[in-house]
């Protein structure tokens, strides 16, 4: 599902080069959930952007879900990412003006649906996350969690095949951090998603298949993460 | 304890296109106001200074200006004598008998006006009149065919230079002086002797009014009463002064249309103004929480805001003041002067001058503006409670 | 884009005390725009309305003020190509005496008025009555409605250049709805001046009317042919022109209006982009998520910019309703000022509105593309790096 090869990411901020990723190579199949981890300035939110095209590289190739990223235009990066990619931030998930509902549709307005449809699918992708009674409330109104829930309902609506989450739980406590992993972890369960995430926090080794390490832009290693070595974690 | 100058001077040029912005708003409006504002006073300091306080005005009664008014060669005889008329060295009175007429003029770009021409003795002119002076050249002869300009007509009509030669009425008349009155309209008249004039338009009778000085501690009223009083012509008399003051209230209207335009348009830039500092105010929510938990008062938060909207109002007056003098001056060189007509007829040349009291009156609009559009940021931020904006940032 | 409206409109709502003072001022400024440019446009508009005739004035040439001997209305009719000529001749009369003259006034000659004048809407009633009463007055229907006269009325006026009062009464209106011109018969005025002793034989102005377009300009010459080197040397003009040269003075202050406008429509747009530049500037990182989902620059961009054109254009329309109400209320007082002539009209056509409106609309398009250009164009990694 998503290929790296060679792939350096080389950008300037003022007068310097900052050389964000020095030649990964990396490879994760579909239906994957993997956890890009590694300190300040290691490279892994360089390396979720590539992957989910909302950056080119430098140099090398990227290659998801078939399309060659490196290759295309800002344009048609903007469409493979309407189809193909679902997205989880860690802040500034929601419109602020718009109700969960409407936020969840944002994604839909860029198909043809028309108007019913893009509400009933909304409304399903929220029931999934269980916030169905919420649907008209906007994001003041809703604990950081419950945005990160909409934000995830979100992600699903235009079922893409993956989902990247970016510091998912950076800004929750506890409770709310489990309840969002465990939602990541059912995507790719009952939905089949390839789910990639970016995350500082050590509770994220539980819930994935997969963990990769990073440091200073370079590839470290790839280890099992908890999910594929103790089997199913159960969420009460 | 109360906030450095500095911090609000600082903060304003942190952010540079906001504040440039807010600036240009302002200083855009106060240009426009004080444009207008200077127009205004020009023409009013046209009229206003027209006139000297020692001096009478007589014309036929029932005139409402000295165009329309006639008067008789026996009228002149009957009351030049008379007691309270001030005498010169040689004991003659300081008497000014005039004739007015408003022929056509054709302006440099084509457009024709009517002018005051004067008809005048010219000595006995100059004596009445003390504020008129000749600047350039020398005045008129009599039955010479000569004329002198006010410097408001020099450089607007065809043929009104210096040594050029004048068409107007039914003749030419040689242009032999230019003549100055402290900007009054005199400055837009023309001056000829009286008697070619009343040939040149065949005038019935010689004079449209006499002009004369009251002798100094004399009862102005007593005089104005024995001259209206005279059985043997219909006259009246008033002070120079007034008679001018009249025709001077025309402007008024004028001036409360730009009082209107300047409340208006000052309201619109207070807004902006009040806009970005709202927004300034936002986005330093965390650092004036930081100052207030170290122990700033609400006072001196509020009062280093509003220190900051006035400055970008004190800036913007500089910048948009300098801007309305230059402009004003290069519209009136370049139009000739602006051109308005006047009760008698004729067009009031007014060279427009944005003046001190312009500036001062643009400095306590633009002032108002800074500081009317500074109070609701100003107290929203003086409001905030530490706490709080410590947890936003 | 429709289906963007919501979002829209939801982003204005997200400050609604910035959206208020931008609205605000905007409507402000397009009401000032629109209210001074009812000044040119007036006089714009009298001097259209009277272009369209073959009416032509005869007058001294060495000045209006200057008289004419009244033998001359008779070698002027007798031209060919005049159809017929009236005179008029200033009265200067004063209705309240310490405000002055407050409407032009003449004394005319009544029988060749109807052909002279045909374009003037004079009621035939009202013109035999005009005829067969020596006191009639045809008056203007601008003063009309400044004094609240009726036909019927009799009102005074105190000349301030003859030595003379005269009662009038009223018999009919003259003219358009700006028209302020006060007319009576000329032998009243003599009548009224030999009873004192005075003999009246001149006369203002001629006018004629000539009855081909094309014959304007030979009657021309003709006319003034007739009286060159003669006591008064006339010059003829047509009525546009006469006109034109009378107001011509004005244009000094014309220039001052116009350049004010300029600053202000100038102002609007920098109050706009000033409110569409901190808007976007707070929304940098939504815009960021936006993209990523898939929007593109240009639908981003197309957002925004419509987000800054509905709210000046909201703000134009009530703008220009204001002007609507200002300029409905000063109504009496409109159409002519004494000192500034059709300048100070104050009357607000709809040509007028609907410019303010476009303005407003065309205003807030250009002063959000700068703002918006820089924020849609932005990289999203870039973003993300500096936001996050």
């Amino acid at each position: 599902m998503i290929d790296l090869r060679d792939v350096s990411r080389i950008y300037r901020r003022g007068a310097d080069e900052v050389h964000a990723l020095e030649g990964v190579t990396l490879h994760i199949p579909a239906g994957r959930f993997v956890a890009l981890m590694g300190p300040s300035g290691s490279g892994k939110s360089t390396l979720l952007n590539l992957l989910a095209g909302l950056d080119r590289p430098t140099s090398g190739e990227v290659i998801v879900a078939g399309e060659r990223l490196n290759e295309l235009s800002e344009d048609e990066l903007a469409a493979f990412r309407a189809r193909h990619v679902g997205f989880v931030f860690q802040f500034f998930n929601l419109i602020p003006v718009l109700s969960a509902l409407e936020n969840v549709e944002l994604p839909l307005l860029l198909t043809d649906l028309s108007k019913a449809e893009r509400r009933t699918r909304a409304a399903t992708a929220l029931r999934v996350v269980g916030l169905a009674e919420r649907a008209d409330h906007v994001p003041r109104q809703l604990s950081g969690g419950e945005q990160q829930r909409v934000a995830i309902a979100r992600a699903l609506v235009s079922d893409p095949e993956i989902v990247v989450a970016d510091e998912p739980t950076g800004d929750l406590d506890a409770k709310n951090a489990e309840d969002t992993l465990a939602l990541l972890r059912m995507l790719k369960q009952e939905f089949g998603k390839t789910v990639v995430m970016v995350t500082h926090d050590p509770r994220a080794e539980k819930y994935v298949d997969e963990v990769h390490h990073l440091d200073k832009g370079v590839w470290l290693e790839a280890r099992p993460g908890g999910a594929r070595t103790a089997g199913e974690v159960r969420h009460g | 304890m109360r906030l450095p100058l500095s911090y609000s001077l600082r903060s304003l040029f942190a952010r540079r296109l906001r504040t440039a912005l807010t600036v240009a708003v302002i200083a855009l409006v106060v240009v426009a106001t004080t444009l207008f504002l200077g127009l205004i006073s020009s023409l009013k300091r046209t009229l206003v200074t027209t006139g000297d306080a020692r001096n009478l005005i007589v014309m036929r009664k029932g005139s409402s200006n000295d165009g329309s008014s006639q008067l008789t060669l026996q009228a002149l005889q009957d009351i030049r004598y008379f007691d309270g008329i001030a005498r010169d060295p040689k004991g003659e009175p300081i008497v000014s008998p005039e004739l007015v007429v408003q022929p056509f003029f054709w302006r440099l770009d084509g457009g024709r006006e009517n002018v005051l021409v004067r008809g005048v003795e010219p000595a006995a002119a100059l004596a009445v009149h003390e504020e008129v002076r000749v600047v350039e050249g020398r005045m008129v002869r009599p039955s010479a065919g000569e004329a002198v300009v006010g410097l408001g007509v020099a450089g607007r009509y065809r043929g009104a230079r210096l040594g050029d030669e004048l068409e107007f009425g039914r003749g030419r008349w040689k242009v032999v002086g230019v003549l100055a009155a402290g900007g009054s309209s005199f400055e837009s008249e023309v001056w000829v002797d009286a008697r070619e004039l009343a040939n040149d338009a065949k005038r019935p009778l010689p004079y449209s009014s006499f002009r004369l000085r009251v002798a100094p501690g004399t009862d102005a009223d007593a005089l104005v009463r024995r001259i209206e009083g005279d059985p043997r012509h219909a006259l009246e008399a008033q002070a120079e002064t007034a008679y001018y003051a009249k025709q001077a209230e025309s402007a008024n209207t004028l001036y409360a249309l730009v009082v209107g335009l300047a409340v208006l348009s000052g309201i619109g830039a207070a807004f902006g103004a009040t806009n970005t500092l709202f927004a300034a105010v936002q986005a330093r929510t965390a650092e004036i929480g930081t100052l207030r938990a170290i122990g700033f008062s609400r006072g001196s938060i509020m009062l280093s805001f509003l220190v900051e909207s006035l400055a970008t109002a004190l800036l913007a007056f500089a910048i948009g003041g300098a801007v309305a003098v230059l402009l004003g001056a290069g519209v009136s060189r370049a139009l000739g002067g602006i051109g308005f007509g006047a009760a008698t007829f004729t067009t009031n040349v007014v060279q427009l001058r944005v003046g001190a009291g312009d500036l001062l009156a643009a400095l306590a609009f633009a002032s108002a503006v800074g500081l009317l559009g500074g109070l609701a940021p100003a107290r929203r931020a003086a409001r905030l409670r530490p706490v709080e904006a410590l947890r936003k940032a | 884009m429709i289906r963007f409206l919501p979002l829209v409109w939801r982003n204005l709502g997200r400050n609604k005390t910035r959206s208020a003072l931008t609205g605000s001022a905007i409507a402000l400024a397009i009401a000032l725009v629109c209210l001074l440019r009812t000044m040119p446009a007036g006089l714009d508009a009298f001097l259209d309305e009277i272009a369209k005739n073959n009416r032509i004035s005869v007058h001294n040439k060495a000045g209006i003020v200057y008289p004419l001997p009244y033998a001359y209305l008779q070698k002027v009719r007798a031209v060919p190509g005049v159809v017929d000529a009236m005179s008029w001749t200033w009265f200067g009369g004063a209705f309240e005496v310490e405000k002055g003259v407050t409407f032009p006034n003449f004394a005319v000659d009544p029988e060749p008025l109807g052909v002279v004048y045909e374009d003037m809407g004079i009621e035939p009633a009202a013109l035999a009555d005009f005829e067969r009463y020596r006191d009639a007055a045809l008056v203007g229907r601008q003063t009309l409605r400044t004094y609240g006269w009726k036909v019927g009325d009799r009102i005074a006026l105190l000349s301030t250049v003859f030595p003379v009062e005269l009662e009038f009464r009223i018999v009919g209106a003259i003219g358009q709805d700006r028209d302020p011109r006060f007319w009576f018969q000329r032998e009243y005025l003599t009548q009224a001046l030999a009873a004192q002793g005075v003999e009246f034989d001149q006369l203002g102005t001629i006018w004629a009317r000539v009855d081909d377009p094309a014959r304007v300009q030979p009657v021309m010459s003709e006319i003034d042919r007739l009286f060159r080197n003669s006591e008064a040397e006339t010059a003829t003009e047509t009525e546009k022109s006469f006109f034109g040269n009378f107001f011509g003075s004005l244009q000094g202050f014309v220039t001052i209006i116009l350049i004010v406008t300029g600053l202000v429509a100038l102002c609007i747009v920098f109050i706009a982009a000033n409110t569409a530049s901190m808007s976007v500037r707070e929304r940098i990182g939504e815009l960021a998520v936006m993209k990523a989902l898939g929007f593109r620059w240009r639908m981003l961009f197309g957002t925004l910019v419509l987000e800054a054109a509905l709210l000046a254009t909201l703000a134009g329309t009530a703008g220009v309703l204001l002007t609507w109400a200002v300029t409905s209320t000063l109504g009496r007082l409109a159409g002519w000022s004494p000192q500034l002539g059709p300048l100070g009209s104050f009357i607000a056509t709809n040509a007028i509105l609907v410019e303010g409106l476009f303005l407003a609309l065309f205003i807030g398009i250009v002063s959000g593309v700068v703002p918006s250009w820089g924020a849609s164009r932005r990289s999203v990694a870039a973003t993300l790096r500096e936001v996050f």
